[in-house]
């Protein structure tokens, strides 16, 4: 079993004293970030990314330490959505409808162990899913042609809005903008300054870095203003855990469902973990039938999307790990810290950057466990975080942003920049044009014009290369549909989401 | 329902696509001259898509979203201002100082009283500073408080 030798290989690295010191703090900050409103998963590794930067991590560790946010922000978005009937980040949303009146009923307690236990569960099988599925595709993809990555991305851009997105036209206006702004700077393959107006800060390119951060954090402080939501919400009481073994066994069927169909929903690009714990908790709601009382506060119901919406998180490294190609924000952001680190992500990280992936990997396994431990005897602290209100901490947030962005070139013009992409950030927003579209737009750029520039010349100059092969074509017509689908199938699956939320009888 | 907000981006961005299209073609032909991909022809293509759904935008907007208007306009408006002001006298100020006073500020303007916003300024600026340039050796502005 080579896969088992590299996962061994990955343990040696993730075991390391100071990556698993990076992976115990980085799953405790990543609860912390998915667990506060207005600080989602994207938006916290992207603060984190500068920090990792400047304090010189080798890149294994910098990515493990980023990779056990991400873990620990699934992690965390349940507990205000148990708690406060607000999902701490989007994938959350579903635990709402049976955490919150779980927790109604004085079992806040329960409900929070239990989900913490399928959280476990379903990022389990989603890592499993992860080490069986992630060479084999890495291996197909290494047939794959310039052509064939040029399809590839366009094909990760009409997935990107996922299926719940609004308007895909508003999804390709974005994706257009940050491919744009990848544009500005020296041209590699001919040194053309392009859009650089003779600015020398301009000739390096704009930092994505700095883009996200702006785009992000800033943004989220200004829509808190507008909304005034500085004081934030009362918390419901944690009782006493008196959660039986017998219960969680129960649960377990469940669990593992939930899982497989999350990490099924994570592979497929652009579907993410939202899809994942919806899937999960509507077909369980089904399966069960009369037997479960889903939406007054069934365990089961918060166990379903919980293990639905983590499996999803590990399912999605998938096309971002083998094929550079993130179908999620936050693997997006991942993405950003993989490229910053000189790594070309790809089908050759699987050879080349060995030790980064398989220790990555071997991380998400231990940081699970990690997590598992330190959610349920500290699951008091996080809610006592959790009645920080808004007003103070995203004043502080925003301060972290600013050191970060700061210490990586110590100029002030970066933090211009940097607020000036949290304005464009905010107006676009409030205009529904996506944040996610535009972040990949900034990373995969260059790479999509360097593969049309190797195609051509393999070409000649035919245009038709493009679509030549059937690996390519096919490819097209996938992203054809993924770009129309949404006309068809959105509404209907947003009706469904929001008829599911009104059904329970609590939720107010 | 009036649908301006999306109007006025896609004419913006109809702009953008067609000055950005323009400046790539005024590019000097690279050494070595001409081939079938330029540093042009990228760039191009994306002028193209931007253009095209710019248009759309215009022809079928959505409706509008609710914008903030009076006080909250200038609430909002004040916070950039103090944010632009925060990087502007981060060095000359020192970072200390820089932050007790940005990070005071907006945690008063969203509806803190004015002594916990400030104390939580300092003792955030305090622990950061000392975080970063004693525990982490990144430095920080010392600005003012700088004695050497």
């Amino acid at each position: 079993m080579e896969t088992l030798q590299f996962l061994m290989d990955g343990f040696a690295v993730a075991l390391a004293p100071q990556n698993l010191m990076f992976a115990l703090f980085g799953a405790f900050i990543g609860t912390l970030i998915g667990a506060l409103p207005g600080l989602g998963p994207a938006n916290g590794v992207a603060i984190l990314i500068p920090l990792a930067f400047t304090l010189g991590l080798p890149p294994e560790t910098a990515m493990i330490l980023l990779t056990s946010v991400y873990a620990g922000a699934m992690y965390g978005g349940r507990i205000s959505s148990i708690l406060l009937n607000i999902p701490g980040d989007e994938p959350a949303m579903m635990t709402c409808l049976d955490g919150y009146p779980m927790a109604r009923n004085g079992k806040a307690a329960e409900a929070l162990a239990m989900s913490a236990i399928a959280s476990f569960a379903g990022s389990l099988i989603g890592t499993i899913g992860l080490i069986l599925l992630a060479p084999a595709l890495a291996r197909f993809a290494l047939t794959f042609g310039p052509a064939e990555y040029f399809a590839l991305f366009m094909l990760a851009f009409a997935t990107l809005g996922g299926i719940t997105g609004k308007n895909p036209m508003k999804t390709v206006l974005a994706a257009t903008i940050g491919i744009m702004i990848s544009t500005v700077g020296i041209d590699i393959a001919t040194g053309t300054q392009r859009y650089t107006f003779g600015v020398l800060k301009l000739y390096e390119g704009i930092d994505f870095i700095l883009a996200i951060v702006g785009l992000f954090a800033i943004s989220e402080l200004l829509f808190f203003i507008e909304e005034r939501a500085g004081a934030g919400r009362k918390i419901i009481k944690v009782g006493k855990l008196t959660l039986k073994p017998k219960e969680v066994l129960a649960a377990l069927p469940t669990m593992f469902r939930g899982g497989v169909l999350g990490f099924i929903a994570g592979v497929l690009p652009g579907a993410g973990a939202s899809l994942g714990s919806f899937i999960s908790y509507t077909l369980e709601k089904q399966y069960l039938g009369k037997k479960g009382h889903f939406g007054e506060g069934d365990p089961r119901g918060v166990a379903a999307p919980e293990a639905g919406n983590n499996g999803a998180s590990s399912g999605a490294l998938v096309p971002m790990l083998t094929l550079g190609v993130p179908g999620s924000g936050t693997t997006a952001v991942l993405l950003a810290m993989l490229i910053s680190l000189n790594v070309t992500p790809g089908p050759l990280m699987f050879t080349q950057n060995a030790d980064i992936v398989w220790g990555v990997i071997a991380a998400l396994l231990i940081g699970n466990v990690i997590l598992l431990f330190l959610n349920i005897p500290l699951v008091g602290f996080f809610v006592k975080l959790l009645s920080v209100p808004p007003m103070y901490l995203l004043p502080m947030v925003t301060m972290v942003a600013f050191v970060g962005i700061y210490s990586i070139s110590h100029s002030a013009f970066d933090l211009y920049f940097m607020i000036a992409f949290g304005v464009a950030g905010y107006v676009l927003r409030k205009l529904e044009i996506p944040m996610v579209p535009i972040i990949l737009g900034l990373l995969l750029g260059p790479e999509m014009e360097k593969n049309l520039g190797h195609a051509l010349v393999l070409s000649d100059g035919e245009w038709s290369t493009l679509w030549a092969t059937p690996l390519a074509l096919g490819l097209w017509i996938v992203a054809g549909l993924g770009l129309t689908l949404p006309y068809i199938i959105g509404p209907l699956l947003r009706r469904r989401m929001q008829a599911a939320i009104k059904e329970s009888p609590v939720s107010d | 329902m009036t649908a301006r907000g999306d109007r006025i981006l896609g004419l913006g961005l109809f702009v953008l696509a067609i000055a950005y299209g323009w400046a790539a073609q005024q590019w000097p032909e690279p050494f070595g001259g001409a081939e079938t991909v330029g540093p042009e022809t990228f760039p191009t293509i994306l002028s193209v898509v931007l253009a095209l759904s710019s248009v759309y935008l215009i022809v079928k907007p959505d409706p509008d979203a609710h914008w903030p208007a009076g006080r909250t306009a200038a609430e909002i408006l004040l916070s950039i201002a103090i944010l632009v002001i925060y990087a502007a006298l981060l060095e000359p100020l020192g970072f200390v100082i820089a932050t007790t006073v940005a990070v005071g500020t907006l945690c008063w303007r969203m509806g803190a009283r004015p002594k916990p916003a400030l104390v939580t300024g300092f003792v955030s600026a305090v622990v950061v500073f000392v975080l970063f340039n004693n525990l982490l050796e990144l430095s920080l502005p010392g600005g003012l408080l700088e004695f050497e």
